[in-house]
């Protein structure tokens, strides 16, 4: 017997009045499984996870979980009835309820009495190391606690689904990394499906298994964090997903995964991903600041350096376009001097056209 | 930043002094009188059978105005706030209509409309029989008072109970009526409780509803029972029982105000959300907008329509057929003490709004951040019922003022004093102290960054403010009953005068070109109102998730 996946959408469109968010969503989570929706503001990502749990109706398409249809463009069924539980952006902490009513809430309607339900609460504190919290209300909370609180509650619906609406948005980075490894930990004892909607790069590639680029309510790309990363479809993709430079290269020789290119005079063997054939003429290959090292005969001007304390970034200018270098360490090259590089792997996206070259013009 | 102290310490002994003589000065003298002959008499007064079923009336009666009014209006709020029912615009319009028609003329509009003689009794033969007593006021003094909680209550659904609160816990497994139950009126509570006790010091304060409806059915409040002894009587038993009341109002809205910072809950909607659980309303919809919508016509519509009729008919006997129309009332009204009053009512409201503004802003400029007893004194000048209030400005400055238009202007001041304070502090305070800093930093010197920065975030405002003391003075009736001589009767003075000679359709005529005055009045209000929300709902589609 094969088991239905926990979320299934089928080309969901959404939209508001005559404006279309989202257009042809088709989606599929497995329990335990956490994917994230990563995308910039305004992409769609929320109205993705508002209409999973209920808070819009979806226009057309429909929406399953564990196999039963709960949203269709003529039929919606309200958020309490589906197996859902959301961490909002905004933390949605009722103001006149403690911590501990808060996170007894959802147990409490589901009927489990008061004297349980503010036991099991107390216990879900105690996991998100919150305990001593309970009988504060939300206005005597930080950011960080608040939405540790926004956690618990959505522990103790101990629903097949979690709804991630950006939930460390607006923390500062050392909290988001704190709340990044309790959801983390949280999820290993799960077997929920988890759906993180959110901006931050290395939120999405850390914690998910599986990542959808969204844009303008499209999923433009999906596969596993380094998928996304290593191969992304389009330079916009690239971008998303991490610091990317773009370069024009010509491509010979092409075997198992390597080839010769020719970029700004200098010749250089690489692996390289992204074509089956050879391309012919110029091709724009994508390039990130860890495939490239110094040292080589790929001449670059050194135009902008900055420090970042773990890692130094250098922006460097090539006769074929402009690279991005990340060196360990502190800076140890000054600006406005010429290096040497060499290119250790290139990516040949899908979208190669140059408008010069793949008409086979010269070789 | 010198001047800029020295220029707030003058504005706050300026402000200090115009308090004194604008509230404190009348008050203490209100106090001096009505206890000169001791705290005995004055018990003694209040004791007496007229003032304590005067006072027994006023009470129960607002008590249950407030609750129907808070039941309304909150039905209201929920319908047109969280709701996705059809018409929600027009829902919205017809909800503010009672505020822009002055509630006598809506009394007179009802016993037109539902009283014997009137547009219902001669259609079908029926009537409500309590039109004239407490029914007929308690009626129509919720339909007055029921935008004014709708106001609150949906600034509150707006600010207060944010979305995502209500969506979290149907994500949480409540229902909508447990949702509302368990998070959405707890959240409202606050603003339930302001928006009631607004409501009982509006209902209290009322004189115009209980002088057309209870009057001529023998039913005396409060209000109706001072200007019965203060205008109607020269007996000295009456004036101290006037007296000893008014300080018994001035006491009501002191405990009133002082149990809440109710003077500042009130705040336009402004943001709209789909209903938590995501539905949206179909058939069910429709039968609610049509409810609600129902129950504005027949509360604010008819009544007015029925007045509409009245002034175009002959005679009052006639039925209203096109056959017996004419527009002889309207001339009859025209010759009427009519103009005069306009006149005095336009002179009174262009310099009460004009100086209210003036005050407003030494009182804001002064106020903001310090000194919060300023403020609370302003506020409980509003809450004072106008016919204390008026009663009070009688013993302070009736000896050199008395029936003329000038004490009627410093009652106006005082009474509306706080709403241009109100406005303009609202908007001072949301002004980001980051964005006149950065027009300073910007090179713009203090009066430039004023003007070119402030101005045009506050200017909208201060029209408005302008715009609503000058709506409320156009139509004041409660104290400009009392302080009004022959020689400076106000518009709505002129109209209650008419009312209670007797002329249904002279009267009905002058009901009907007070309500358009007032309305021509507000209009530019609406403008701007629309103009704020245009801007709001553009800001909304951005957030939209």
């Amino acid at each position: 017997m094969t088991t239905n996946p926990a979320v299934e959408c089928r080309d969901v469109t959404i939209g508001y009045g005559s404006t279309m968010v989202v257009s042809g969503l088709d989606l599929e989570v497995q329990s335990g499984e956490m994917v994230a929706l990563l995308g910039p503001s305004g992409s769609g990502k929320t109205t993705i996870l508002s209409a999973l749990a209920g808070f819009v109706p979806i226009r057309s398409g429909e929406i399953l979980m564990g196999g039963r249809v709960v949203a269709t463009g003529q039929r919606h069924e309200p958020p309490e009835r589906r197996d859902v539980a959301v961490v909002f952006q905004s933390y949605a902490l009722w103001p006149h309820l403690t911590v501990l009513e808060t996170v007894a809430y959802p147990m409490r309607r589901r009927g489990v009495r008061p004297a349980e339900a503010h036991l099991q609460a107390a216990s879900i504190l105690e996991r998100l190391g919150i305990g001593q919290l309970a009988g504060r209300r939300p206005a005597e909370l930080s950011g960080g606690e608040q939405q540790r609180v926004g956690l618990g509650r959505a522990l103790a619906r101990e629903a097949g689904v979690y709804l991630f609406d950006e939930p460390t948005a607006h923390l500062d980075a050392e909290l988001r990394e704190q709340l990044q490894m309790v959801i983390a930990a949280q999820r290993r004892r799960s077997e929920a499906a988890a759906i993180y909607a959110t901006h931050d790069t290395a939120e999405a590639l850390g914690l998910a298994d599986r990542v959808l680029l969204v844009r303008d309510g499209r999923v433009v790309q999906e596969g596993s964090p380094s998928a996304v990363y290593e191969r992304p479809v389009d330079m916009w993709a690239a971008r998303l997903t991490g610091p990317a430079s773009r370069v024009a290269v010509q491509v010979q020789d092409l075997r198992d995964g390597h080839a010769r290119i020719d970029v700004a005079g200098s010749s250089q063997v690489v692996a390289i991903g992204g074509v089956d054939g050879t391309p012919r003429g110029v091709v724009q290959a994508i390039l990130r600041p860890d495939w490239v090292h110094v040292g080589g005969d790929l001449q670059a001007q050194v135009d902008g350096v900055a420090f970042r304390g773990t890692h130094t970034d250098y922006q460097l200018s090539t006769p074929a376009g402009s690279l991005a270098l990340r060196v360990i360490g502190p800076p140890t090259i000054e600006r406005g001097a010429t290096i040497g590089c060499t290119l250790d792997r290139v990516w040949i996206p899908a979208d190669r056209v140059d408008g010069e070259g793949t008409d086979g013009s010269a070789l | 930043m010198a001047e800029w102290a020295r220029a707030s310490l003058a504005a706050r002994i300026a402000l200090a002094v115009l308090v004194v003589a604008l509230i404190g000065w009348p008050v203490a003298r209100l106090i001096g009188v009505a206890t000169e002959t001791g705290l005995a008499s004055v018990a003694a007064t209040l004791t007496g059978s007229l003032a304590q079923s005067a006072i027994f009336n006023s009470l129960w009666t607002s008590a249950l105005v407030a609750l129907l009014a808070v039941i309304a209006g909150t039905s209201a709020a929920l319908v047109t706030e969280r709701s996705t029912v059809p018409g929600r615009r027009a829902l919205r319009l017809g909800l503010l209509l009672p505020l822009l028609v002055p509630p006598f003329v809506s009394a007179y509009g009802w016993t037109r409309a539902y009283g014997q003689h009137g547009l219902l009794d001669q259609a079908t033969g029926l009537s409500l029989p309590g039109v004239y007593g407490p029914l007929g006021i308690i009626l129509v003094l919720t339909v007055a008072s029921t935008p004014i909680v709708w106001l609150i209550v949906a600034g509150a659904l707006a600010t207060r109970v944010e979305p995502d609160l209500e969506r979290a816990a149907r994500a949480s497994g409540a229902g909508s009526r447990e949702t509302f139950r368990t998070v959405t009126l707890p959240l409202l509570r606050p603003a339930l409780l302001s928006a009631a006790m607004i409501v009982f010091v509006f209902a209290v304060n009322a004189f115009g509803v209980p002088a057309v409806l209870g009057t001529p059915a023998g039913f005396a409040t409060v209000t109706t029972r001072i200007y019965q002894d203060l205008a109607l009587s020269a007996d000295p038993a009456a004036f101290a029982r006037a007296t000893t009341m008014a300080l018994g109002l001035v006491a009501l809205a002191l405990v009133v105000v002082s149990s809440s910072d109710l003077l500042l809950a009130g705040r336009p909607a402004v943001r709209t959300a789909l209903p938590a659980g995501g539905r949206v309303d179909g058939r069910g919809g429709w039968i609610t907008a049509m409810l609600l919508g129902g129950a504005i016509v027949v509360a604010a519509i008819v009544p007015l329509g029925a007045l509409l009729l009245t002034a175009l008919t002959r005679a009052a006997g006639l039925p209203p057929v096109p056959a017996n129309w004419t527009l002889a009332n309207f001339g009859d009204a025209l010759e009427s003490p009519f103009l005069t009053g306009l006149a005095h009512s336009i002179l009174l409201a262009t310099a009460a709004a004009t100086l209210v503004l003036v005050l407003g802003t030494l009182a804001a400029t002064a106020i903001r951040g310090r000194s919060r007893w300023l403020g609370a004194a302003i506020a409980i000048s509003f809450a004072v019922p106008g016919s204390a209030l008026a009663v009070a400005m009688l013993l302070a400055y009736g000896g050199w003022l008395r029936d003329s238009l000038a004490i009627i202007l410093v009652a106006y001041l005082a009474k509306f004093w706080a709403l241009g304070h109100r406005q303009l502090a609202g908007s001072i305070d949301r002004l980001p102290a980051d964005q006149l800093r950065a027009a300073r930093a910007s090179g713009a010197g203090s009066l430039d960054a004023l003007r070119s920065v402030a101005w045009p975030i506050l200017w909208p405002s201060i029209a408005a403010g302008w715009l609503v003391v000058f709506v409320f003075a156009l139509h004041e009736l409660t104290m400009s009953s009392l302080l009004y001589g022959p020689g400076s009767a106000t518009l709505a003075v002129v109209v209650l005068n008419v009312q209670q000679l007797g002329d249904p359709t002279v009267t009905a005529a002058l009901a009907v070109l007070l309500t358009g005055i007032v309305v021509l009045a507000a209009a530019p209000l609406g403008f701007l109102r629309w103009r704020n929300e245009g801007r709001h709902r553009q800001q909304g589609d951005r957030e939209l998730p």
